[in-house]
C-alpha cells in the first residue's frame, strides 16, 4: 500500500513540476497515437490493397505524400510507427529495469562471489561494442519483434545493474536495513522489503531513459535495415526514404516525418527521466535560477531592505527611543 | 603502489580480452551443429547427397570437421599469430587482410570527430561555464537536450540533403574513386577532406555538444569547490586560477567519460558510414552481415572490442597519473 | 593604537526564491594593528559571510552587498577593482579556511601551492620561493619541511593540512589574517597545537587577526577583544576579560551557560530555549526576543540600536544585564 501511495505521490510531484507536466503530456500523446492508430491513420500502411501512386507529394489525399518505393501512406506509416517505437522502447526498459534492478541489488547486497560474477559480467559487456554485437546476434538468433526486445534488455541491464549496486552498498549501511538485519530477518526478505523499494525511484527514472535510448537504438537497427522486416519502424522510413531516392527528389518530409517522431518520442521520455532524477535527487545549485533571480529583481525593494537594516548608533548616554524604559548606565 | 595498480589493470584487460575472444568463437555456433551449415544453407533446388558433399568440402576447407574443442584451440592459435581466419567470400581471402585495406579509412574519420569534437567541445564548454547563466550556457543546454534525442544519422541525412543534394557543397555520397585512386598527392587529399566533410560532420555535432556540456558541468562544479575559493583569497591572478587549478582538476572527470563514450562511438560510426557509403570497416561490417560471413564479422568484432579494452585502459591509466589520490582498487 | 580595519554598516543579502536572505545586517568591525578580534556567533549568523566580505570574495550573484567603508590599513578598498583586490589578497590580508581537505587544491602538492604565493606576490623564481616555502612550513611546526612540500594534501594528516594554510596564508607576512574556524574540523588535542601555532604566529609576525569562531574556549585563549553575532548583527562587543566575567546581552549570557564547566556542580545542561531564527523569516522587533527570558513589549516592537556602555563595551538590548553591577531579573 505505501509503494503504490509513494509512487502516486511521486508522479503527483513530476506533474506540478514546470518540465515534468510537458513530458506527461508528451508521453500520454504518444501513447494515445499508438493505441489509436487505426482511427488516426487515414489509410492502413499494412493492408497491400491501400497503395497509392508511389512518389506523390503532400496533398490533401496523402498529407505527408507517398512513399517512392511502395506507395505507402507516409502520414499513415508516421502514425503506426509509433506502435513500434513505443512497444520496443517500453517493453525493453521495463525489462531493463527488471533484469538490472534484480541483478544489481544481488550484487550490492550479496557481495562476494556473486558480485564479482555479476561485475565481471558487466566489464565483459561493457567492452563489446553495442551496435555491431546487436548486428551479430540479429543474425544469429533472428529478426522478430520480440528476439530483438530480447537482444536489447540482454545487452542494455548493465548500466542500470551498476547504477542500483552502487545505491545498493549504500542502503545497505542505513539504519533500517541493519535493524532488519538484527532482527533476524532472511537475506531474502531485506533485500526484496527493504532495499529494493529503496531503489523504486531510481527504477522508474531509469526505465523512462533506458526506453529513450533503446529507441534510437531500434531506429538505428531499423535503418540498417537489420530491423523485424515486417514492422513498420521509423528508422526503417528513414532507410527507405534514403534509398528510394527522397533526397535526389528533394521529397524532404519524406525524411523529416519520421526523423521528427524518433525525436519527439526520443524526447519526451528523455525529458521524463530527467525531471524524475531532478526530483529525486534536488540539485541544490541552480545556478541558472539564481540569474533569472537576479534579472526580475525589483531595486526598490531591495533598497527598502537595506535601508531598513539602517540604525543610528547612539554614542555615550542613552536617550529613550520612544517609548519604553531604558536603564541608566556607566558611562 | 601505482605500479601494482598498474599492473593489476593490464591483466584485467587481457582476462576481459580473452573472455571476449572466447564468446565471439562461439556466438556464430549458437544453435547450430555444423558451422557449415551457416556458410551453405541448405537450398531447395539440391538434393541430400550434394548439400552432404559441399558441407564435407566446407568444413574441410574452414576447419570445422574437427572437434568444437580442436577449432576453439586452431582459433587461439590462428590468433596468437595474428590470424584472424579466412572469410567465407569467393577466394576466402584473409579476414585480417580485409580489414587492414578499409581500416584507415575508418580511422579517417573518426579519428577527426575525436579531434575536432573535442578541442572544439571542451572550449565551447570552458566558455559557458564562465558565462554561466547568461545565454550561451543556457544556448548550450538547450542544444544539449536536444542533441540527446536527436540520432546523428538523421541528422546526417539532413546534412546530407541540404548541404549534398540542394546546395551540393560537399558530396553526398562517397566517390567511389577515392579508395581505388588514391595517392598522397594533395588533390587527393583534398578529395578525401571533401568526401569526409560530412560524415564527420553528422557525427560531430553531437560529439562537440556532449563534451561541451560536460566539461561545462565539470569546471562549473570544481569552481564551487572550497579550493577555488581559496586561490582567490591568495589573491592569485584569474588565469592562474582557471587554468592551475580550475582546469586541471575538471579534466578528471571528463577523462572518464572519453573511455566511457568509445563503445557508443563505433556504433555510431557504422551507421554513419553506411548512410554515406563510406569504405570503412563499418559497412564492411554490415556486407559481412549481409552475406553471412562469419569469419570477417568475428574478426572485426574482436578488433573492435580489443580497441575498446585499449582505449578504456588508456584512459584509466590516464586518470591514475592525473589525480594523485587514486589508489590500488579504486573502481570508477 | 592604529586601526588596521575599519569595517562600517557591512549589509548582505541573497535574494533567493523563498525569499531575500538577510545574512548580514549593518555591522560595524574594528581591528587595531596586532590585536586579535574574535567573532563569535552559532551557525548561521553571518559571521562567515562577514569574514569573507571583508576581502570582498562575496560574489555579487548571488549575493547582494552594500558597504559603507572598508578601510584596510589607512586604504579605503570597498571600490578597488578585482586587480586592485588580487593585489592586496593573499600579500596584506589573507585567509584561513576552515576545512584543510577541501581547501586545499587535490591535484597540486602542498609546496607547490605556497611556491605559487611567494611567485605570485614577490616575484620569486621557482627555486627561490621553494626556499622560503620550506622555511615558511618549518616555522610552523612541520617536520621535515623539505620533503613534506612534496606531499599532496590527502597525504597529510588533518592537523597538518591546517598547518600548511597556516603557513600559506602567513607566507607573505600580511598585515591581517581572517582565521574562519581553524579549528573546528580538528580534534581536540591537535585544535590546542593548532591555536598555539595560530596565536604564537601571530604575535611573532605583529598580524592583526580576525578570528572567527563559535566556540567559546577559542575566544577565551586567544582573543582580544569579541565581537558576538545573532542572526545577523552584532549584538554585543567587548574585551574578552570583561565579557566572560560580565556578558550583558542575554544571548551572550546564554551561549556562556550553555558550555559546561568541571566547577559546576551537578547542574542540568542550560540550553537557550527555542532556535536560531530562518534567515528569510526572521522576527520582528529584537531578533532575538522570542528566546529571551527578559523580553518585554518593546523587544518585540523595534530592534534596538547598538549602544555604546563604557570605552570599549557596546550592547544590543534595551535591558541589558549586570550593567552598573545590578542583576536585572
Amino acid at each position: 500500500m505505501k509503494k503504490i501511495r509513494s509512487i502516486g505521490a511521486f508522479i503527483q510531484r513530476i506533474w506540478s513540476h514546470k518540465q515534468g507536466k510537458i513530458g506527461i503530456i508528451m508521453v500520454g500523446f504518444l501513447v494515445l497515437v499508438a493505441v489509436l492508430a487505426p482511427l488516426i491513420a487515414p489509410y492502413d500502411p499494412y493492408d497491400v490493397s491501400q497503395r497509392a501512386a508511389k512518389g506523390l507529394p503532400p496533398s490533401s489525399h496523402h498529407l505527408l505524400g507517398t512513399s517512392i518505393s511502395t506507395g505507402q501512406d507516409i502520414f499513415s506509416m508516421l502514425v503506426y510507427g509509433t506502435r513500434v517505437s513505443l512497444i520496443v522502447g517500453v517493453t525493453s526498459g521495463v525489462c531493463i529495469a527488471f533484469v538490472g534492478s534484480i541483478l544489481g541489488v544481488a550484487a550490492g547486497y550479496l557481495g562476494g562471489f556473486v558480485d564479482s560474477i555479476i561485475m565481471r559480467i558487466v566489464d565483459i559487456m561493457l567492452v563489446i561494442p553495442t551496435l555491431p554485437l546487436v548486428i551479430v546476434l540479429t543474425n544469429v538468433l533472428g529478426r522478430d519483434f520480440w528476439i530483438i526486445i530480447l537482444i536489447f534488455v540482454a545487452l542494455g541491464w548493465t548500466g542500470l545493474a551498476r547504477t542500483i549496486r552502487s545505491l545498493v552498498l549504500v542502503l545497505k549501511n542505513s539504519n533500517y536495513v541493519k535493524a532488519a538485519e538484527l532482527a533476524g530477518a532472511s537475506r531474502w526478505h531485506v533485500m526484496v522489503r527493504h532495499i529494493l523499494p529503496g531503489t523504486s525511484h531510481l527504477l522508474i527514472m531509469s526505465t523512462a531513459l533506458s526506453s529513450a535510448g533503446i529507441m534510437v537504438a531500434e531506429a538505428g537497427l531499423s535503418f540498417l535495415g537489420l530491423g523485424d522486416p515486417t514492422a513498420i519502424s521509423w528508422g526503417k522510413m528513414l532507410a527507405d526514404a534514403q534509398g528510394g531516392g527522397a533526397l535526389l527528389f528533394g521529397a524532404w518530409w519524406w525524411i523529416l516525418a519520421p526523423g521528427l517522431g524518433i525525436f519527439l518520442a526520443v524526447f519526451s521520455f528523455m525529458r521524463l527521466g530527467i525531471v524524475m532524477e531532478e526530483i529525486a535527487n534536488p540539485r541544490m545549485k541552480q545556478t541558472s535560477s539564481v540569474y533569472k533571480i537576479f534579472k526580475s529583481l525589483d531595486s526598490s525593494y531591495i533598497a527598502d531592505v537595506f535601508n531598513s537594516m539602517d540604525e543610528y548608533e547612539q554614542l555615550g548616554v542613552t536617550e529613550s527611543a520612544g517609548g519604553g524604559e531604558t536603564r541608566e548606565t556607566n558611562a | 603502489m601505482k605500479y601494482t595498480y598498474v599492473i593489476k589493470r593490464i591483466l584485467y584487460s587481457v582476462f576481459v580480452f580473452a573472455v571476449v575472444i572466447t564468446l565471439n568463437f562461439f556466438i556464430p555456433r549458437i544453435g547450430v551443429d555444423d558451422p557449415a551449415e551457416r556458410y551453405y544453407p541448405p537450398q531447395g533446388n539440391m538434393s541430400e547427397i550434394e548439400y552432404e558433399i559441399i558441407k564435407q568440402v566446407t568444413r574441410k576447407q574452414y576447419g570445422f570437421h574437427v572437434s568444437t574443442w580442436q577449432q576453439y584451440t586452431n582459433y587461439l592459435e590462428g590468433l596468437s599469430r595474428g590470424d584472424l581466419g579466412s572469410s567465407f567470400r569467393p577466394g576466402s581471402p584473409s579476414v585480417l587482410g580485409l580489414i587492414l585495406e578499409r581500416l584507415p579509412w575508418t580511422l579517417v574519420l573518426s579519428v577527426s570527430t575525436m579531434l575536432i569534437g573535442l578541442i572544439t567541445g571542451v572550449l565551447f564548454g570552458v566558455l559557458a561555464a564562465v558565462k554561466r547563466g547568461r545565454w550561451q550556457d543556457t544556448m548550450l543546454l538547450n542544444a544539449s537536450t536536444i542533441m540527446i534525442a536527436l540520432p546523428s544519422f538523421f541528422i546526417a541525412l539532413i546534412l546530407s540533403f541540404y548541404l549534398g543534394f540542394e546546395l551540393e557543397v560537399f558530396p553526398a555520397y562517397t566517390d567511389p574513386n577515392m579508395v581505388s585512386s588514391f595517392s598522397w598527392a594533395l588533390e587527393s587529399i583534398r578529395r578525401v577532406a571533401q568526401n569526409a566533410a560530412l560524415p564527420v560532420l553528422s557525427m560531430v555535432v553531437g560529439s562537440v555538444i556532449s563534451y561541451a556540456q560536460g566539461t561545462r558541468n565539470a569546471v562549473i562544479a570544481v569552481t564551487n569547490e572550497d579550493f577555488v575559493l581559496t586561490a582567490r583569497a591568495k589573491g592569485l591572478k584569474q588565469g592562474t586560477i582557471r587554468y592551475k587549478h580550475i582546469l586541471r582538476n575538471s579534466m578528471l572527470p571528463i577523462v572518464t567519460s572519453l573511455g566511457m563514450s568509445i563503445s557508443g562511438l563505433i556504433g555510431g560510426q557504422v551507421v554513419i558510414e553506411q548512410v554515406f557509403n563510406w569504405n570503412g570497416m563499418g559497412t564492411l561490417f554490415l556486407e559481412a552481415n549481409n552475406s553471412n560471413d562469419y569469419p570477417l564479422m568475428m574478426g572485426i568484432m574482436i578488433l573492435l572490442s580489443g580497441f575498446t579494452i585499449v582505449a578504456i585502459l588508456v584512459t584509466d591509466l590516464v586518470y591514475v597519473l592525473l589525480d594523485p589520490r587514486v589508489t590500488v582498487g579504486d573502481k570508477r | 593604537m592604529k586601526q588596521m580595519l575599519k569595517l562600517r554598516n557591512l549589509k548582505v543579502v541573497f535574494p533567493t526564491n523563498y525569499g531575500v536572505i538577510r545574512a548580514v545586517e549593518s555591522v560595524d568591525l574594528t581591528i587595531g594593528d596586532r590585536e586579535c578580534v574574535a567573532l563569535v556567533g552559532e551557525s548561521g549568523c553571518g559571521k562567515t559571510v562577514t569574514s569573507q566580505s571583508v576581502m570582498r570574495l562575496i560574489e555579487s550573484p548571488p549575493a547582494i552587498t552594500r558597504v559603507d567603508s572598508i578601510e584596510f590599513d589607512g586604504k579605503e578598498i570597498k571600490d578597488y577593482t578585482p586587480k586592485q583586490m588580487q593585489e592586496i589578497r593573499g600579500k596584506d590580508m589573507a585567509m584561513i579556511f576552515q576545512d584543510a581537505m577541501t581547501s586545499l587544491n587535490p591535484v597540486m602538492t602542498v609546496g607547490n601551492q605556497i611556491d605559487e604565493m611567494y611567485m605570485r606576490h614577490q616575484g620569486d623564481a621557482k627555486k627561490a620561493a621553494r626556499k622560503k616555502t620550506v622555511k615558511a612550513l618549518e616555522l610552523i611546526g612541520l617536520p621535515e619541511p623539505a620533503t613534506r612540500a612534496n606531499s599532496f594534501p590527502h597525504q597529510l594528516s588533518g592537523g597538518m593540512r591546517q598547518r600548511v594554510l597556516l603557513a600559506m596564508a602567513f607566507a607573505c607576512l600580511p598585515k591581517l589574517i581572517i582565521a574562519d574556524e581553524p579549528t573546528t574540523a580538528l580534534d581536540v588535542t591537535i585544535q590546542a597545537q593548532v591555536l598555539k601555532t595560530l596565536r604564537g604566529m601571530q604575535q611573532g609576525c605583529g598580524t592583526a587577526l580576525l578570528l572567527v569562531t563559535h566556540d567559546l574556549s577559542v575566544v577565551a585563549s586567544s582573543a582580544d577583544v569579541v565581537y558576538v553575532m545573532y542572526a545577523g548583527k552584532i549584538v554585543e562587543k567587548a574585551p574578552v576579560k570583561a565579557l566572560f566575567t560580565s556578558p550583558h546581552h542575554p544571548y551572550t549570557v546564554g551561549l556562556m551557560a550553555a558550555v559546561p564547566r568541571l566547577s559546576d556542580e551537578k547542574r542540568k545542561f542550560t540550553q537557550i530555549p527555542g532556535t536560531v531564527p530562518h534567515p528569510a523569516r526572521k522576527p520582528s522587533g529584537c531578533y532575538f526576543h522570542p528566546r529571551c527570558e527578559y523580553a518585554l513589549e518593546q523587544c518585540r516592537k523595534e530592534m534596538p540600536p547598538l549602544r555604546k556602555i563604557g570605552p570599549d563595551r557596546e550592547v544590543r538590548c534595551y535591558y541589558p544585564l549586570r550593567v552598573g553591577g545590578e542583576e536585572r531579573e
